[in-house]
């Protein structure tokens, strides 16, 4: 059920609610950042005057503080978001509404990320004057870095989406998302820059969609990719998101006939 | 020939639950071996409801009311049987049907808790596209029918359970539903809220013409607000049609409470005087309650008036409570 | 005298029921503290793939480090952690507003909110940090004499004392700004421990070695492990430890007038 209208109006006083917790979201935001940062301050110590798997300090700076603001952009929130609406019943207020569940959803995506960024924005503007980072950026890596982004965002987005959708069947997603946010941690980005991770790794992370929901448009625009990279990267960007739609759609059919007969 | 708006038929729904026992070693045996038990909630249940009319369900907790009326709402989707509403199935959730019904849950508020419940309504109002010029004169209809005055404004966690109730109520029918299910609406109200309430739900049903489904289990509610009540026990219909009927067929009694002058001398124990069928409910201080059969009632009245020193004597009906906690216990009408 | 003891095998007893009620729980754990297991090792692999020493620590010290977090993060997963969470942590009881409850027992609420909560399974943890430990060992190819090992246990109990004040004096924080999860700004902090202080840059060592003092809770019994412990230094990082404790119990006991004072 399209809804379009009603969508952006609860965009908008999500944006209102949220804000008046905004310590708490900001601590939040915090928190995601901790990772990358201890790895970027990791890897640029291990550079030190050099360079360390081709990045100097400088360029192992850039690519931590670009990563830390694609990974607050992308990051998935719908185990909350949707996941927790469908355990505690609030999922049948949504299906009351001549509107698919998904736009609430949607609405807390974009009012959250907008508020966690008015925290990692300037935090992340300040550890660049502190730590000096060093981009190399062209207008080509630039212009390709906003479809990167656009897609990185839609395939987190719906990845997460479909499994928080397996709350229609089990109490108990968690040992999944334990083994995502693991996969996650190691394949797109975090732990090293997936250029620098030994071989085996290399080719899972370059085959799984992890990387292409985080590392993959800063790698973009940090140059770290020639055009063939670029061009089998996207490829299997768009690969996984049309999988995810397709998993998404399968499972929202059947999940909510199964709402309905056991009555959330 | 009517063509009801609401048609129910043998409609049946079972729950599969799974069993968790108490104790450790339970506990553990458990880790092995799941158990589960199917509920009955609804047991082939059939009615028919024209529209405007206000109709109650009514029953103890964990009876199916709520499964009931969920099925009618399109939230749940049953075990056997069918139901129309206005022609639609309720559990097919067009979204020409969602937008002619209306739900309030008692204990589950669907105003957002951070922002005003004004800005709730404009959210609402986008959601089930009313146009705007509607909207401001609904709001303000409905804000003067009950009276609310400046709570548009202020942020929904700031309200009083009554105040948000009433704000629970407007944000259900900005889009002027054909149909509105009430659950439990006073659940937790002081008196003189649930007063305001039923009388504005009774208001809006006269003026609107609006289908209202209302289950409770306060009997006021119900019998304030609906000509019609379906008693519902264990899944089952026990009893389909008016309340005082409800009363009259059950308990063919009726109460009449005395008040005596404990001073003056004569005070013959009124035993001798009760039919067969009469008897004493209760004695304090200076009085008595009795409980007769209907037909016996003018005439034990007239003896007990020139036998005792009454100072004070009332007639009537038992209340409705003790005759529905009947039905409960023996569980058939 | 005893009562203590008695209060505090009751708890654990009920922690227990508790924990074996869920039974999936328990695979989920398992799979959970092996992923943890596996990454961290892992984190600390990649960084040494590509170099052999940054800032002059190596492989099998950085791994000796990581195992002392492991070890140390054990011990307060296994109590610590989940009592104080569930008084100052979200959803704690200071968060709904239910810590009347606690405050009308007749026991020591400093004893019951530290004491109260056990998660047993955090032994599982307990014992993949000494697997750490143990490879980084034999990594050092070490003389692990007894006066070591006595050395080393001495020094895990300081830090875990030391680890208890800190989060005692952050959970007391509560009680002046009962929204606010401090407890997340500590957790951040202390993710950086799983890497030697020495590797981060100047003010930050600082902070975490003197104002927030995680540094000094992975460092030292890294160093013990070593054999690099001087008498002073232990000695030393005793009296911390237990001046840290008496400190943050005057915290929460004045945090606790406090609240009692002005709870409505």
């Amino acid at each position: 059920m399209t809804n379009h209208r009603g969508g952006w109006a609860l965009i908008q006083a999500t944006w209102l609610s949220w804000m008046q917790y905004r310590s708490f979201f900001f601590l939040l935001a915090f928190s995601w950042m901790i990772g990358p940062l201890i790895y970027l301050l990791v890897w640029s110590t291990a550079a030190g005057g050099g360079t360390v798997g081709g990045f100097s300090r400088g360029e192992f700076v850039a690519y931590y503080l670009i990563l830390i603001l694609v990974n607050q952009l992308t990051i998935s929130q719908t185990t909350w978001t949707m996941g927790e609406l469908i355990h505690n019943g609030q999922l049948n207020r949504l299906l009351l509404y001549p509107m698919s569940p998904v736009y609430n959803t949607l609405a807390s995506e974009f009012a959250g990320k907008a508020v966690y960024m008015l925290f990692v924005v300037p935090v992340s503007g300040g550890l660049a004057l502190l730590l000096r980072p060093e981009l190399h950026l062209t207008l080509a890596n630039g212009l390709a870095f906003l479809p990167a982004l656009a897609l990185a965002w839609a395939l987190s987005f719906t990845w997460g989406y479909w499994i928080s959708l397996l709350a229609f069947w089990t109490t108990r997603a968690d040992a999944l998302l334990t083994v995502e946010y693991s996969l996650l941690f190691l394949l797109a980005g975090q732990v090293a820059p997936v250029a620098l991770l030994p071989d085996a790794l290399q080719v899972m992370a370059k085959l799984l969609p992890y990387r292409y929901m985080i590392s993959f448009p800063v790698e973009v625009i940090t140059g770290q990719l020639d055009g063939a990279g670029l061009l089998t990267g996207f490829a299997l960007q768009i690969g996984w998101l049309v999988v995810a739609l397709a998993i998404y759609r399968f499972l929202w059919r059947r999940g909510v006939r199964r709402y309905t007969a056991i009555g959330g | 020939m009517s063509h009801p708006q609401i048609v129910v038929s043998n409609l049946s729904k079972t729950y599969r639950v799974p069993q968790r026992p108490p104790g450790f070693w339970a506990a553990v045996r458990s880790m092995a071996r799941r158990v589960t038990q199917d509920v009955p909630a609804v047991c082939d249940v059939s009615f028919t409801i024209e529209a405007g009319e206000m109709v109650g369900f009514l029953g103890p907790n964990g009876a199916g009311k709520t499964t009931a009326l969920k099925m009618l709402a399109g939230l749940l989707h049953p075990t056997s049987g069918t139901a129309t509403v206005d022609g639609f199935v309720p559990w097919e959730r067009e979204a020409a049907y969602l937008k002619r019904i209306s739900m309030v849950l008692g204990n589950k508020s669907q105003l957002m808790w951070d922002i005003s419940p004004l800005d709730t309504f404009r959210v609402l109002a986008e959601i089930y596209r009313v146009p705007p010029a509607e909207f401001r004169t609904t709001v303000d209809e409905l804000a003067a029918l009950l009276d609310m005055g400046e709570l548009l404004t202020k942020p929904t966690r700031n309200l009083s359970l009554g105040e948000r109730m009433k704000c629970e109520l407007v944000a259900a029918l900005l889009h002027r539903p054909a149909v509105m299910f009430l659950d439990e609406p006073t659940l937790g109200l002081d008196v003189s809220m649930q007063r305001r309430l039923r009388a504005f739900i009774a208001e809006y049903n006269r003026r609107t013409g609006a289908t209202v489904i209302l289950t409770s289990h306060y009997m006021a509610d119900v019998a304030e607000l609906c000509p019609r009540v379906l008693l519902i026990h264990h899944g089952q219909l026990l009893y389909d049609g008016a309340l005082r009927g409800l009363g009259e067929r059950l308990a063919p009694f009726k109460l009449i409470r005395l008040t005596l002058d404990a001073g003056n001398g004569r005070s013959p124990e009124p035993d001798a005087l009760l039919p067969p069928g009469a008897e004493i409910v209760a004695r304090e201080n200076g009085g008595l309650t009795l409980r007769v059969p209907r037909a016996g009632t003018p005439d034990l009245t007239a003896r007990l008036l020139s036998a005792l020193p009454v100072i004070d004597l009332s007639v009537e009906d038992p209340p409705i409570d003790a005759v529905i906690d009947q039905i409960y216990q023996e569980g058939a009408v | 005298m005893l009562r203590p003891l008695k209060l505090t095998a009751l708890f654990i007893g009920a922690s227990a029921q508790h924990e074996l009620a869920y039974r999936a729980n328990f695979w989920v754990s398992l799979l959970n503290s092996a992923l943890n297991f596996g990454t961290g090792l892992l984190g600390v692999i990649v960084l040494f793939e590509q170099v052999e020493s940054v800032r002059g620590w190596e492989f099998a010290q950085t791994l000796a480090v990581l195992g002392v977090y492991m070890t140390v993060s054990a011990l307060r997963g296994l109590f610590i952690s989940p009592s104080l969470d569930s008084l100052a942590g979200m959803d704690g009881e200071i968060w709904r507003g239910e810590f009347d409850f606690t405050l009308l027992r007749p026991v020591d609420t400093q004893f019951v909110a530290s004491v109260r909560h056990w998660r047993l399974f955090s032994l599982v943890d307990l014992l993949l940090g000494f697997v750490v430990l143990g490879v980084a060992v034999t990594q050092l190819a070490l003389p692990m004499t007894l006066a070591h090992v006595i050395g080393f246990v001495l020094t895990l109990l300081i830090s875990g004392m030391l680890l208890y004040a800190i989060l005692l004096a952050f959970a007391s924080l509560t009680f002046w700004s009962p929204g606010f999860l401090f407890g997340w700004v500590f957790d951040g902090l202390f993710q950086m421990a799983r890497y030697p202080v020495g590797l981060y840059p100047g003010v930050l060592r600082l902070v975490l070695t003197w104002i927030v003092p995680v540094g000094v809770i992975t460092t030292v019994p890294a160093r013990a492990l070593s054999g690099d412990l001087p008498p002073a230094l232990l000695a030393g990082s005793f009296a911390l430890s237990a001046a840290a404790v008496l400190g943050a119990s005057v915290l929460f006991r004045t945090g606790l007038r406090r609240y009692a004072s002005a709870s409505s």
